[in-house]
């Protein structure tokens, strides 16, 4: 059976070309960039490529780049690595583990917290942000795409805020680098987080953008690599396949973007077609996420019976052990629990097709009939 | 086209083996992990316990059934775990009584979730890695207990709906534990060795009283120290609060004395434990409720095996039903009989049904 895998949110691929150079590469390269001879030098040499790569995507400096194990260390790192005893974080109720879960170890360090709520139109409203400042805001922490829904947030607005109160600004931009272009000229941010794995690059590797005169502290300690900011030996393949997928992603973002919105529009022009019942949840969002809710089924089983035709798609937020358990956030944004609990996620990429935007349509189609008969059987 | 059977998945050997059997069986197997409890949440070594619904069991589950060719999903039923089990698990306690969780959630959220899963993934049947049978006769299907006397586990199944039995499947009711280890070694199935879960699934570090303070603790505190007395209700000492001990508990009642004394009778109104000598723990007669039958059309009264906890070996009692209340009459008396605890009724192998013991009576 030839799946077809409608999860691109979750995680990617690994694109053919970063996949060979990285395979070619580990066989040649093994030195430690650290060290004083050639072997190092050329290590050296693949990480700083990669950081130049990264910068040229985000028009910023090398320097400005340091690379870390991923999205969620590089999110880590800003909560903990900027606010101090006293200070006051304001971060959105909807981002990801990553921001949410380092919460009660801020709170412990008696760091106050505020929590801005999404509009039911799944986006951070900036009115709410501002309403939220105190004098001892030191930062403020929004996700640039979400990860359930796939909207974009006013990251521009928010970080002009931020410039003009004087307060740090931080986006985890896991879920939009590579999708969306980020200028960090034109939108004054201190920090943004990336992460390799959802641009068909490597599991595994992430990177920090630090805006050049915004102090942070490192997380991790040690033999000084990446500017004294991220001790341990580098990870120069994942780095160096991260360099090319940012590069590659980059460079064909335009048409990557209208290749997945045309498969976007047909997949509703599909839905419509079979007079499938169906509400898609949030607006503004990156090409080929949908968070949809299909009323007539609960989002876990088909999620379940897609799996086993050979269709990968997402029910609620991942979680370590798979568990399926509906998503939170859709209620706090101000669905019902109806409707949360019908709500899934198709995310559709590059490597996608019309034809299988279409055996996903008519899979769910048979699903949803032959569901809902069983439902009148009893 | 194949019948659809969802196998649920502890991540043990057993019920590895199980899945491994339906597959045998010929049928399309699902593996299902019901997560019904967070570690988290109250305590307990995460690293050390090897129960089920820890991260680690689920991945193994995970493991087996990748190893096997089937998907696997892990859904989550926590808050009706919590709900209906680990909260009258507590309740119990304070009430002076001995709950059985595994009975309670093989009864109320085990089996109906599971069916109600199947039904929405269009299988026919459910598995179980129990040791326990299930016996079909012309249309009825019946429980039995499963071949490994050290092992069966057709004790903590009576609570489970009965019009279930004919969509249930255990693989496992023909085979001793020991050779559900040897297959499970030779199909190289990494859960082989995984040890035996004895305690109760949700108290990992298999202390009770440790659970019952994290679970609930303005309520353990209420209880504080009251007094031991004796079967002339004379006052004899100390102890640490009522839910601390169980009916027929010898050990850690702190008193010394020639001959041992147990706890016969525990009063949580006035916070006092009753001790006695081994002979004050007999009795013969008791009544029972949340009684199930897997069988129908049983007469009353009538004679059968009973069985008062798990474990224990089985002896003979009439049951009597006056006014919808049953009476259960042991043949002879019965030491620490508990309540709280299930007791089960059989007619030789098959699991008539069971109910929980609620009242003793001195047979007078």
């Amino acid at each position: 059976m030839k799946r077809i895998y409608f999860d691109i949110s979750a995680t990617t691929p690994l694109d053919p070309q970063v996949a060979d150079f990285m395979y070619e590469l580990q066989k040649e390269y093994y030195g430690n960039p650290s060290s004083i001879h050639r072997e190092g030098q050329a290590a050296r040499a693949i990480i700083e490529k990669s950081r130049n790569q990264l910068a040229k995507t985000l028009n910023c400096l090398p320097d400005e780049i340091i690379f870390t194990s991923s999205g969620s260390e590089s999110n880590n790192m800003v909560l903990k690595g900027v606010l101090k005893k006293g200070d006051h974080l304001i971060t959105s109720s909807y981002e990801h583990p990553a921001i949410l879960n380092v919460i009660p170890s801020l709170q412990k360090k008696e760091i106050e917290i505020s929590y801005v709520d999404p509009n039911k139109n799944g986006l951070i409203p900036i009115e709410a942000i501002k309403r939220k400042i105190q004098k001892n805001t030191k930062l403020i922490s929004i996700m640039y795409v979400n990860n359930e829904l796939g909207t974009i947030n006013p990251i521009q607005e928010i970080a002009n805020l931020c410039s003009d109160k004087n307060i740090l600004f931080h986006s985890d931009g896991v879920q939009a680098f590579g999708k969306i272009s980020i200028d960090t000229q034109n939108i004054p941010i201190n920090f943004l987080s990336m992460s390799a794995h959802k641009l068909y690059g490597p599991k595994g590797v992430g990177a920090l953008f630090i805006k050049k005169g915004s102090i942070i502290n490192p997380l991790i300690h040690g033999g000084g690599q990446e500017s004294n900011l991220r001790g341990s030996t580098e990870n120069i393949i994942g780095i160096a396949g991260f360099g090319l997928a940012a590069e590659i992603a980059i460079r064909n973002i335009a048409k990557n973007s209208d290749h997945i919105n045309q498969l976007g529009l047909h997949l509703i022009n599909t839905l419509n077609k079979k007079k499938i019942v169906y509400k898609i949840n949030g607006e503004n969002c990156v090409p080929g996420v949908f968070n949809i809710a299909f009323p007539i089924i609960e989002g876990q089983d088909l999620v379940m019976q897609l799996d086993m035709v050979g269709i990968a798609i997402s029910f609620g937020a991942a979680c370590a052990s798979g568990t399926i358990k509906e998503s939170n956030m859709l209620v706090n944004m101000g669905l019902t629990n109806k409707e949360a609990n019908s709500s899934v996620r198709l995310s559709i990429g590059k490597i996608h097709t019309k034809e299988n935007v279409e055996a996903v349509i008519n899979a769910i189609d048979y699903i949803i009939n032959t569901y809902v008969g069983k439902i009148n059987e009893r | 086209m194949k019948d659809k059977v969802l196998v649920a998945m502890s991540g043990g050997v057993d019920s590895s083996v199980a899945l491994l059997k339906i597959i045998e069986m010929g049928y399309d197997a699902i593996g299902i992990t019901m997560k019904l409890w967070e570690y988290r949440d109250v305590g307990g070594n995460l690293l050390e316990d090897s129960n089920c619904c820890s991260v680690g069991a689920i991945n193994n589950a995970k493991l087996v059934c990748d190893r096997l060719n089937v998907p696997h999903y892990t859904i989550d039923f926590t808050d009706v775990f919590r709900k209906t089990v680990v909260d009258n698990f507590a309740d119990e306690y304070l009430k002076g009584r001995t709950p059985n969780p595994c009975v309670r959630c093989n009864s109320f959220v085990k089996w109906d979730a599971f069916i109600e899963q199947a039904d929405r993934l269009g299988a026919n049947y459910i598995a179980t890695g129990h040791y326990a049978k299930i016996h079909q006769e012309n249309n009825s299907f019946y429980l039995q207990k499963g071949t490994d006397p050290l092992k069966d586990q057709a004790y903590v199944l009576w609570g489970i709906p009965a019009e279930t039995l004919s969509r249930t499947l255990l693989p496992l009711g023909n085979y001793t534990k020991k050779e559900v280890r040897d297959i499970a070694k030779t199909n190289n199935l990494e859960t082989a060795d995984i040890p035996e879960s004895m305690e109760i699934c949700f108290v990992a570090d298999n202390n009770y009283k440790r659970f019952l303070k994290d679970y609930v603790p303005d309520k353990i505190n209420a209880v504080g120290s009251g007094e031991i007395i004796n079967k002339s209700g004379i006052p004899i000492g100390m102890h640490t609060g009522y839910t601390n001990y169980t009916i027929g508990q010898r050990k850690g009642i702190g008193l010394s004395k020639p001959e041992p004394r147990y706890v016969t009778k525990i009063k949580p109104s006035t916070n006092q434990i009753v001790i006695g000598k081994k002979k004050d723990l007999y009795e013969s007669i008791c009544n029972i409720s949340n009684i199930n039958w897997l069988v129908t059309n049983i007469e009353f009264p009538c004679i059968v095996k009973a069985q008062i906890r798990y474990n224990s070996s089985l002896v003979s009692a009439k049951i009597k039903k006056e006014d919808n209340i049953y009476k259960i009459y042991f043949t002879e008396p019965q030491m620490a009989i508990t309540p709280g605890q299930s007791i089960v009724f059989y007619n030789d192998n098959i699991v008539l049904g069971g109910g929980i013991i609620e009242k003793i009576f001195t047979n007078e």
